[in-house]
């Protein structure tokens, strides 16, 4: 069983300070959702409306269809994974992930042998009689994943529970969540600052900030068509051009900057115009070297600072017009190539990939 | 280096003297329990003896006020548990300013003085008892009653204090985990933030219960016509003492003693297990589970208590304290005799010195202290075996003759000592 | 308000919201502070003998000053201009509490310090533990075992004279050095945790820092210790006095015969005088001179009312 949750418009404030601004979006049921945004963007404060710890100052919520308002969060369809786990340090593993069925006064036998299957799902066998603080940072994870999905909800509410493990251990449950997410087949809703974990496991992401919701879409509209300067600089690299825009053509513009008249594409609908500041952001993987002076647009130079080699991909630092830090991937092709240190090079930003964006706030480093 | 050196000496120095200071009068009482003497006194020494604690279990007043102390102090407990309890939980959720008005109040039940508790308690019911026009009999009036509602007053803030220090520890994510997993708020209540309170509220129940047990100044006013076991040692206290007191500190100290000794091993048992919620690696909980084996001093000094307490009774068994009360009697006799006959020498003496004129008054001093050293060696002076059961089985009547007539013996110096007792 | 009510009940639950509000309701008002609001009341009251039973609560219950006056000018033929015994002891009592508190601050910043900064791990547990063993122990058999080391007979007389430092036993007694001996002793625990508390708080980088910079030891304290351990300080000098000013068995059984404590004559004045008004006048009014010195401590020494008692 799924549900689709809707937010309507919903403002949280404390006291003067406002945390969650007009979200309005509908997840569908069945779908891995993600938020995704900076540590204080009010992303847990968002998931605590849903799972109706936190009241809203304005808007609702609606749950499969239904208003939440009033509703306790002990009595909505929803389980929430929390930041920190919150798992029952005084109970063993089997009372923690049945306890659910505890205050529904289901009786021990029952418990005992749901307690078992869930433990089968998320892979860890025979280690009901543990206490909670016997098991490693992945095993914890996994019981609070069973303790949840116990409660038989409709809407799992996941605040970034990898956060706290190593890398290792995140990618291999990042798999294993959206796997477990599959065979129940309920709506995940997950909320990370870590955007590669966003892009591999979500259908859909949302990106925040500042308690705004800036775009809604899936992992490769959000890369590739970034909205808004801050979503655009936020996910992934991307090298940032300031500039004014000078002309505007179907679905194209080039935009004066420091690294001379840059050519990139427009977004649907946007509402670019001549003389308006704007940025054009390029990726790392969007420029490449030339050799010909003058012979293409977007063409600037720039001075290698420090080279990276990542197998497939040479991570390189620019120095461009203006002492402009850029930073640069180039394809591994094999032949060995040499970019040393202090070598001047032609950098040409590729149009197509390019995007221009209103001037607005970007992502801190 | 030196100097800081010196220093440190000193601090032990006054280490040492602030904790002599702390138990030599715990001590000093509870010793003289033991001595047969009639006025709780280390020096002189009469006899090693018990019987002060069957004079105190006898003791049918110190009795009943014992009985109604028990009941008041579980009554108390019962009372002052849940109120700080729920005192401590409407703090954590008040806003700032509010907290700070409602901290003050509760703080103020403890800063108040005792006496202003217990007479406004006192008035109060009268009052209440008065405009409801119940009559004489009903619990407006009863010293119990009375009693446990002002002691709750200020023990409840005892209470909330251990809960409120308990309650910091808690991640109230616990509580958000559970309702989110359908539980109610009661459900919440009872199986999450209950079981992780359970130190606490053992605390606060032996707390609360010491607390009461041990008050005075409340008392006094609300018990009416009743008594509590401080209420009859107070009035014990001030007209006249004699060392079953001191039996009934003795007693009171080893159950202390015996209570401080399970406190910590429960307190230790819970931080290691805290510990080991802590850190994940079980080598870590293990490891300084042994090292607080080793450096806990307090186990030791249990077993040193006990050992001594062992030694004692054996020592107790080889020795009778009929015999060494007549032999007593006997020095003091021989004392006395040697006394007036020194006052004989000395009379004679100062004859001859307003002859001569030479004194010596010092010699008495040095000669008053000897019969002390003397005594010392009869107390373990090794007698029949069963001396002990004899001595328990004399009955009252003989005992009182053989009191009597150990007062009449050494008249002269003891009554002096009663007498001053008694007047002041 | 009413807001905040809905909030606590949506969060809490009925059943614990009740439990939470009956309970702090009961005690802070019930218990707590309606009875101080009656004793005030009562205190301007006429005595029975001087009122008709049948009357009071009617008409001719008026309020009255008189006992407030007795405690200031005693009875109307005094010859004295204001009640010299009452009046006397009465600031004897604060006296003698200061006189305690400020003996204890002495005595207990030390070994405060001590637990805090330089005793280790076994050590600080088992003297913790020793500090609070001896107030586990009814305050009145304390008191005893001060009578039996103090008296004239007692324990102290007894060793000085052989040791040969007196030749005439002293009446500790009588020179109330036993009742202060007593009263000093029977707060020490109150005195120390706060402290202890607070100075345990200090970062030892900041005295080790200032030792550095070349200060000697008792600089160190009273530049960077004490003012840092104040609220600790004041929190234990507080309760101290409130406590020493408020005690009874103490003065009962070790004072001397010639210095009364100011509760004693509230006692008596419950008791033998038989006069309960006249008491809750008495007592209101040690209550509240000793809450203004309180207050006006607090306020010399700027410590908040919150920082008492942690
Ligand atoms: N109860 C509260 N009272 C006041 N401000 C709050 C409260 N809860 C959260 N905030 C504020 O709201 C903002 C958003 O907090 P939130 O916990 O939602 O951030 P987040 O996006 O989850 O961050 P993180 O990734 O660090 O967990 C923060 O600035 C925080 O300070
Ligand atoms: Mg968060």
């Amino acid at each position: 069983m799924s549900a689709d949750v809707t937010l309507e418009n919903i403002w949280i404030r404390f006291d003067d300070f406002t945390a969650v601004k007009n979200a309005d979006i509908t997840i569908k049921g069945g779908e891995f959702f993600s938020f995704l945004g900076p540590s204080g963007c009010g992303k847990t404060t968002l998931l605590r409306a849903i799972s109706g710890f936190q009241e809203l100052s304005e808007g609702k919520v609606y749950i499969g269809g239904k208003d939440m308002a009033g509703i306790g969060p002990n009595k909505r369809p929803t389980a929430l994974i929390f930041q920190n786990l919150a798992l029952f340090p005084l109970m063993t593993v089997w009372e923690n992930i049945t306890f659910s069925l505890e205050v529904k006064g289901v009786g021990k036998a029952k418990r005992l042998k749901r307690a078992d299957e869930l433990l089968e799902l998320v892979a860890l066998p025979g280690q009901a009689d543990k206490m909670v603080n016997e098991l490693s940072g992945g095993q914890r994870q996994r019981v609070a994943v069973a303790r949840a999905l116990a409660a038989e909800p409709e809407v799992l509410l996941l605040d970034e529970p990898l956060s706290a493990l190593d890398l290792k251990l995140r990618q291999h449950l990042r798999t294993e969540l959206r796997e477990i997410q599959k065979r129940a087949g309920i709506t995940f809703i997950y909320i990370t600052h870590d955007q590669g974990e966003a892009l591999t496991m979500s259908d859909r992401i949302a990106v925040m900030r500042e308690g705004t919701i800036e775009q809604v879409g899936n992992g490769n509209m959000i890369y590739d068509h970034p909205e808004t300067a801050f979503v655009a600089s936020f996910v992934g690299e991307n090298n940032a051009f300031h500039g004014t825009v000078s002309k505007i053509s179907a679905g194209k513009t080039i935009v004066k900057t420091d690294a001379g008249e840059l050519e990139a594409t427009l977004t649907e609908g946007s509402r670019l115009s001549t003389g308006d500041k704007a940025i054009v952001f390029a990726r790392p993987e969007s420029m490449s070297f030339v050799n010909r002076k003058n012979s293409v647009k977007n063409v600037f130079k720039a001075k290698v600072v420090y080279q990276e080699f990542e197998g497939h991909f040479w991570h390189l630092i620019l120095s461009g017009p203006n002492d402009k830090k850029l930073k640069m991937s180039v394809i591994n092709s094999g032949s060995s190539h040499d970019y040393d240190e202090g070598t001047e090079l032609q950098v040409n930003v590729n149009s197509k990939l390019a995007v221009a964006l209103p001037s607005g706030p970007l992502a801190a480093e | 280096m030196n100097s800081a050196s010196i220093l440190k000496f000193f601090i032990s120095f006054y280490i040492v003297l602030f904790f002599a200071y702390l138990f030599g009068p715990l001590i000093v009482m509870s010793i003289t329990a033991f001595n047969s003497a009639g006025f709780p006194r280390l020096s002189p020494w009469d006899c090693f003896s018990t019987e002060w604690f069957g004079v105190l279990v006898n003791d049918a007043r110190m009795m009943a006020g014992f009985k109604n102390s028990l009941i008041i102090g579980i009554s108390v407990v019962l009372v002052s548990v849940p109120i700080g309890l729920a005192g401590a939980l409407l703090l954590a959720q008040l806003s700032n300013r509010v907290r700070q008005v409602y901290y003050t109040l509760t703080i103020s039940t403890i800063l108040v003085p005792g006496v202003v508790l217990g007479i406004s308690t006192l008035i109060f019911w009268d009052r209440m008892g008065m405009m409801f026009d119940v009559d004489y009999e009903s619990f407006f009036y009863d010293g119990i009653f009375l009693t446990i509602i002002g002691q709750s007053t200020f023990i409840s803030a005892y209470t909330m204090l251990v809960f409120m220090s308990r309650l910091q520890r808690f991640d109230p994510v616990l509580e958000e985990a559970a309702m989110d997993l359908g539980a109610t708020n009661v459900q919440t209540f009872r199986k999450i933030l209950l079981p992780f309170l359970k130190p606490a509220i053992g605390s606060a129940a032996v707390l609360a219960f010491l607390a009461s047990f041990e008050n005075y100044n409340t008392t006094v006013f609300t018990i009416v016509s009743e008594s509590t076991l401080t209420t009859v040692l107070a009035s014990k206290v001030r007209y006249g003492i004699n060392p079953s007191i001191s039996a009934l500190a003795v007693i009171i100290i080893t159950l202390t003693l015996c209570g401080a000794f399970v406190h910590e091993i429960l307190k230790r048992r819970e931080q290691a297990k805290e510990l080991a919620l802590k850190k994940e690696e079980k080598t870590v909980s293990v490891k300084s589970a042994s090292r607080g084996l080793l450096s806990n001093p307090v186990p030791m000094m249990v077993l040193l208590i006990f050992v001594a307490g062992l030694t004692t009774a054996w020592m107790a068994r080889g020795y009778d304290v009929q015999q060494c009360k007549i032999e007593v009697s006997e020095e003091k006799r021989k004392h006395q005799a040697e006394l007036s006959k020194i006052r004989r020498v000395e009379m004679e003496k100062k004859l001859e010195a307003q002859k001569t004129d030479t004194a010596s008054p010092s010699t008495v001093t040095t000669k008053k202290a000897a019969p002390g050293t003397n005594q010392y060696g009869n107390i373990f002076a090794p007698t029949n075996l069963e001396g002990q059961v004899e001595s328990e089985e004399t009955n009252p009547v003989t005992k009182k003759n053989t009191e009597n007539q150990y007062q009449n013996i050494f008249a002269p110096t003891n009554l002096e000592g009663q007498i001053k007792s008694e007047n002041e | 308000m009413i807001l905040w009510f809905k909030k606590f009940f949506l969060r809490n639950g009925i059943v614990l919201s009740l439990y939470m509000l009956l309970m702090t309701f009961t005690w802070i008002v019930v218990m707590f502070v309606l009875p101080q609001v009656f004793m005030f009341d009562f205190s301007f009251r006429f005595n029975w003998t001087q009122i008709d039973p049948s009357k009071i609560g009617g008409p001719e219950d008026v309020y009255t000053l008189q006992h407030y006056k007795f405690l200031l000018f005693g009875s109307p033929n005094n010859p004295d201009p204001f009640n010299v015994v009452d009046v006397t002891v009465f600031g004897r009592t604060i006296l003698a509490a200061v006189f305690v508190t400020l003996f204890d601050v002495i005595l207990c910043y030390p070994v405060a310090y001590y637990l805090a900064q330089v005793a280790k791990g076994g050590i600080t547990r088992l003297m913790m533990l020793s500090l609070i063993i001896p107030f586990w122990i009814n305050e009145l058999l304390r008191a005893f075992a001060f009578r039996i080391l103090f008296g004239e007979e007692g324990t102290i007389n007894n060793v000085l004279l052989y040791l040969g430092i007196l030749d005439q036993p002293i009446d500790y007694v009588r020179e109330n050095i036993a009742l202060y001996a007593g009263l000093g002793y029977a707060y020490i625990l109150l005195m120390i945790f706060p402290i202890y508390n607070a100075v345990e708080s200090l970062d030892r980088n900041q005295i080790e820092a200032a030792r550095d910079l070349g200060s000697p030891w008792w600089r160190i304290h009273w530049r960077v210790v004490i003012p840092f351990a104040k609220p600790g300080i004041t929190s234990g000098c507080t309760m101290v006095f409130m406590l020493s000013a408020g005690a009874l068995a103490l003065p009962q059984i070790i004072g001397g015969p010639s210095s009364l404590w100011f509760t004693q004559i509230i006692y008596q004045w419950f008791n033998t005088g038989s006069n309960w008004p006249r008491g809750s006048a008495y007592a209101m009014s040690l209550l509240v001179i000793c809450v203004i010195f309180v207050l006006l401590i607090m306020k010399v020494f700027k410590v908040k009312f919150g920082e008492i008692g942690r």
